[in-house]
This record gives structure tokens, C-alpha cells and sequence, in this order.
């Protein structure tokens, strides 16, 4: 049996200093404490961050991981973006374009990474490829 | 013959970079390039070139002359154009022949002797200097006895002349200096030998220059092409490199990594930061790639330095005077830390809080049913 566990997404404010970092991890607080959290963070608006700001991130990103989810962030301003890079937090997320990819990255990964299967050259399985090397048309068959 | 010249800085919008607060309140040709300011470098090829006195008028705040033959005029925007009038009539009554009028602005390297000398050819009143396009680059060859002419320019802010002259047409290398990235670029072309910007410091190995009085930790790395200018700070384990330059005064604290990057004067970049690809200034930081200007309000990554030494030295004490009850506290309550086992085997073969089991079972004592714990076995490799 599959339980389909919803994707929240949460946008953040323009400006992510002390306080509005304070207040934000307050609202997104029941989310974090949920079972497999799946969130997206949507910071599109972000304008400013600051180190709590950051550091809001990777508390958010600790808590979810430990509840085994994962936390991924979406349409990152060019502003936002600078300030990941210097604090060289933006490779511990995975960050999509928009939100959407965000929240199909959770729901249709899998199926995705199938498809690709079919369409990418993969090699055949190893004990095809030896069966086919010596000869030996039952094993590939 | 007598020629000098006025240099006009911070006179219009434009060359204060993208954001006028991008570098602290400074234009961008009075900010240091190795080492040296635009303004200044200019200055000095002016003289290299026969000029006998330089007056530099505007926004000087972040010049520092030493040279006797520059004076500094220190004018804010209403009384800019009223005072390089004044100053060109008393260049005039002083006796000059040729004055050479230049707005930076733009960053050339013009050859100053062959423009006195088209001037001079040509019989002109005013001559400016254009591109191959015809477009004016803001450097003028006045004579010093055409007072009305040079009034008519200073009251048009440069942009218009008396009569029609035939323009000097310069080919050689030009930067508009409009933006972070164009300072970028001119330091690029600075550390590649583009343009004729050495500098202004002591080549400690190939490629790889420091200013005096700069401090650069033991464990800090600077990998050519690399500058840091004088006593700017480099702290452990910072990595200075591909064509970055750390300039005078700047902080870059321990752990931070800086590569294709200007760290301009009086910055402090914090720890542990990643720097690339940009300009860094007072609280700003632009990204050449993305083309984006951030203003970094958290001065614990990116902050200013006092521009006043005494002000510097009350910082420091105060940060000192921080840091010492920080250490007393932290020394009085230590954080709590994970007792390292005695013996490491002990800690391995202990039940793991997670499983309710060892970590690890003793291989030794174990045995397999089908065998004979006396039982050898021995494989044959070829005549073995």
C-alpha cells in the first residue's frame, strides 16, 4: 500500500534577517515536525538574507532529513542565489526553477529516472553482456 | 611650451558604477586597480608625458596623492563645473599654453604628447578627443588663452563646444568604467598586461604581488595572479586567486575563498565565504555572472572598515575586548563533547543504541558448520 503524502510549498519573505527568519521557521514549524516532511521553499521574492536567514535554511534542512524528508528549494532570485553561493550553502540543496519542478521532483522521480531507462544507452546487465561475449545466446535470451 | 591639465572626477552619474553606494559613496575611477586608483594612474601618465602640473577636481575623497606635482580640489556636484572654470583661468593667467581636460570616467590610454601635438597642428580652440566612431571620450586639448571656449565647455558639462573642431581620432584601448564589471575587466586586463597598470606593489613570486605593510598569514594561500594591496589583511587558510585582488585595507577573513574577484578598500569579506565571479564593495556584493547587485546587511559576511585610523584602532580593541570574556565564559562552561572511548575495540564490539546489537561480531571465533576448524585450504597458482 502507497500513501501519497502532500508537498508543501512556502514562500519566502523579500527580506530574511534575525527576525523574519525567526518568524518564518515559527510558520513552517508543524510542517518540519510531520512525518517524511516534503517542503519546497519558493524565494522568488528574497531580495536580502543574512546569516540567519542561512541558518534558518540548514535548520530547516537538519530537522526535515532527520524525519527522513527532504527540503528543496525553488525559483532562487539572482539575489538569493549570490548570497547561497557565498555562504556555500547552494550545493547542499537541491534547487529547481520554479516550484512546480520542485514538487514534481518529489512526486515523479522515480517514474522519470524509468524513462530514462528506456530512452539513454545504457549498457546491458553484466551477465547479458558476458553471455553475449562467450557466445552463449540462452543467457542473453 | 607649458601644458597642464585638469582632471574631472565623480562629475557625472554614470561614474559612480551601477548603484551610486556600490563602493561605499566613491566613484569608480577614484577606487584602487592594483593598487593604484584610475584617477591617479592617469595623473601619472599626464606627467610622464610633459605635463607639469595635474589638478584632479571632484570627488577625491578616496585619493591619496603623494606626488607634488598633483593637487587635489575637492568639490561636491553644484560647484564642480564653476570650479574647473576657475581653476582654468588661473592654469591661464599662470602662464599655461595647453590645457588638457579630461573626465574619468572612461579609462585610456591615450598618448597625451600626440594630442598637444594635433592641437597644435590643427590651430584648433578646443580639440576633442573622439573614437573611431566619432563619439566624444571627455578629454579636451584647450588653449590657455581661449577662456570663453573652455567657460562654454565647463557650463555644458563637456558635452558641447563653442565652434566645430576637428576631433583626434584615438584607436587604442578604452573602458567606460560604468560598472563593477567593467572595473572587473580592467583588472583582468591589468593582470594580463592588456593595459598598462602595473602593480603598485612587491612581486613576492611570479605573479603573485603584495603592497606594504600587508599581512598574509602562513597558512593563507595566494595563487598567482594574485594581489593584495597595502596593509590589507589575508587571515589563515584564505585562498586568493585567479586574477583577484584583496586592495588596501580590506579583511578577508579565515577559511574565505576569493577567485575572480575584486575585494575593494576598507571590505571586510567574513569567514568561510566563497567568493567568485564578483566585486565585492562596502556592504555590496555585485555577481559579474549574474549580473546582480546584493546589499549584504549582515556585516558578519561582508562589511566596511573604518576609513580612519583611529577609528580602526578603537574597533579593534573593542572586538578584542569582546572576544576575551567570550573565551572566560566559554573556558568556565565548556560545551558538551562526546567522551572518546578508552579503547576503540570495546567501543566496537558495545551494543549499538540504534540496533540493540554489537557492531561487530568476532570473526575470529566464528565458525563454519561444514568445516573442520583444523582444516587448511589452499589455492594453486601455477607451478606453486
Amino acid at each position: 500500500m502507497e500513501t501519497i503524502r502532500p508537498v508543501v510549498v512556502k514562500r519566502m519573505p523579500d527580506r530574511i534577517n534575525l527576525r523574519e527568519a525567526r518568524t518564518f521557521l515559527d510558520e513552517v514549524q508543524p510542517f518540519l515536525h510531520s512525518d517524511r516532511p516534503q517542503l519546497v521553499f519558493d524565494l522568488s521574492q528574497v531580495r536580502q538574507m543574512d546569516a540567519a536567514g542561512v541558518d534558518m535554511l540548514l535548520h530547516c534542512m537538519s530537522e526535515v532529513m532527520r524525519r527522513d524528508g527532504d527540503l528543496k528549494l525553488a525559483a532562487v532570485s539572482p539575489q538569493a542565489a549570490t548570497i547561497l553561493e557565498l555562504t556555500r550553502t547552494d550545493r547542499l540543496f537541491e534547487i529547481y526553477e520554479t516550484s512546480g519542478d520542485a514538487v514534481r521532483s518529489f512526486t515523479y522521480f522515480l517514474p522519470n529516472a524509468l524513462r530514462r531507462d528506456d530512452t539513454m544507452a545504457f549498457p546491458p546487465p553484466r551477465a547479458a553482456r558476458d553471455g553475449k561475449e562467450q557466445g552463449d545466446d540462452t543467457v542473453a535470451a | 611650451m607649458d601644458v597642464k591639465a585638469i582632471l574631472l572626477i565623480g562629475a557625472l552619474p554614470r561614474d559612480y558604477g551601477f548603484d551610486a553606494q556600490f563602493a561605499g559613496g566613491a566613484p569608480l575611477a577614484g577606487l584602487d586597480v592594483l593598487g593604484r586608483s584610475v584617477a591617479l594612474r592617469t595623473a601619472d601618465r599626464l606627467l610622464a608625458s610633459g605635463v607639469s602640473e595635474v589638478l584632479i577636481v571632484g570627488d577625491t575623497a578616496t585619493l591619496r596623492a603623494a606626488e607634488r606635482n598633483i593637487a587635489l580640489l575637492p568639490l561636491d556636484e553644484r560647484s564642480l563645473w564653476r570650479g574647473c572654470e576657475t581653476a582654468f583661468s588661473e592654469y591661464a593667467q599662470s602662464g599655461a599654453d595647453v590645457l588638457l581636460v579630461q573626465h574619468i570616467g572612461p579609462y585610456l590610454e591615450l598618448d597625451y604628447d600626440a594630442v598637444v601635438q594635433f592641437h597644435l597642428d590643427e590651430g584648433n580652440r578646443v580639440t576633442p578627443v573622439c573614437d573611431e566612431s566619432g563619439a566624444a571620450l571627455g578629454v579636451f586639448a584647450v588653449s590657455g588663452s581661449r577662456r570663453n571656449d573652455a567657460a562654454f565647455l565647463f557650463r555644458h558639462q563637456l558635452a558641447e563646444l563653442r565652434s566645430p573642431c576637428r576631433g583626434y581620432q584615438f584607436t587604442g584601448h578604452v573602458n567606460p568604467l560604468e560598472s563593477a564589471a567593467d572595473l572587473r575587466r580592467l583588472t583582468v586586463d591589468a593582470f594580463a598586461g592588456r593595459v598598462q597598470m602595473a602593480p603598485a606593489g612587491r612581486e613576492i613570486k611570479p605573479g603573485v604581488w603584495v603592497g606594504e605593510g600587508a599581512r598574509v598569514h602562513n597558512e593563507a594561500r595566494l595563487l598567482a595572479p594574485a594581489f593584495v594591496g597595502s596593509f590589507a589583511r589575508v587571515r589563515a587558510s584564505a585562498v586568493v586567486t585567479r586574477f583577484s585582488t584583496v586592495e588596501h585595507h580590506a579583511h578577508v577573513d579565515c577559511g574565505t575563498v576569493v577567485q575572480d574577484a575584486n575585494v575593494l578598500p576598507y571590505c571586510y569579506v567574513g569567514a568561510g565565504l566563497d567568493v567568485q565571479h564578483a566585486v565585492v564593495g562596502s556592504r555590496r556584493v555585485a555577481h559579474l555572472k549574474r549580473a546582480v547587485e546584493v546589499e549584504i546587511t549582515d556585516p558578519k559576511l561582508v562589511g566596511s572598515i573604518p576609513q580612519q585610523a583611529p577609528l580602526r584602532a578603537i574597533a579593534s580593541a573593542a572586538s578584542l575586548a569582546s572576544f576575551l570574556p567570550a573565551q572566560v565564559l566559554r573556558s568556565l562552561f565548556p560545551s558538551p563533547r562526546r567522551e572518546q572511548p578508552a579503547s576503540l575495540p570495546a567501543a566496537v564490539q558495545a551494543p549499538s543504541a540504534a540496533l540493540r546489537s554489537p557492531a561487530a561480531r568476532e570473526a575470529a571465533h566464528e565458525v563454519h558448520p561444514q568445516f573442520h576448524p583444523n582444516l587448511m585450504m589452499a589455492r594453486k597458482y601455477g607451478n606453486d
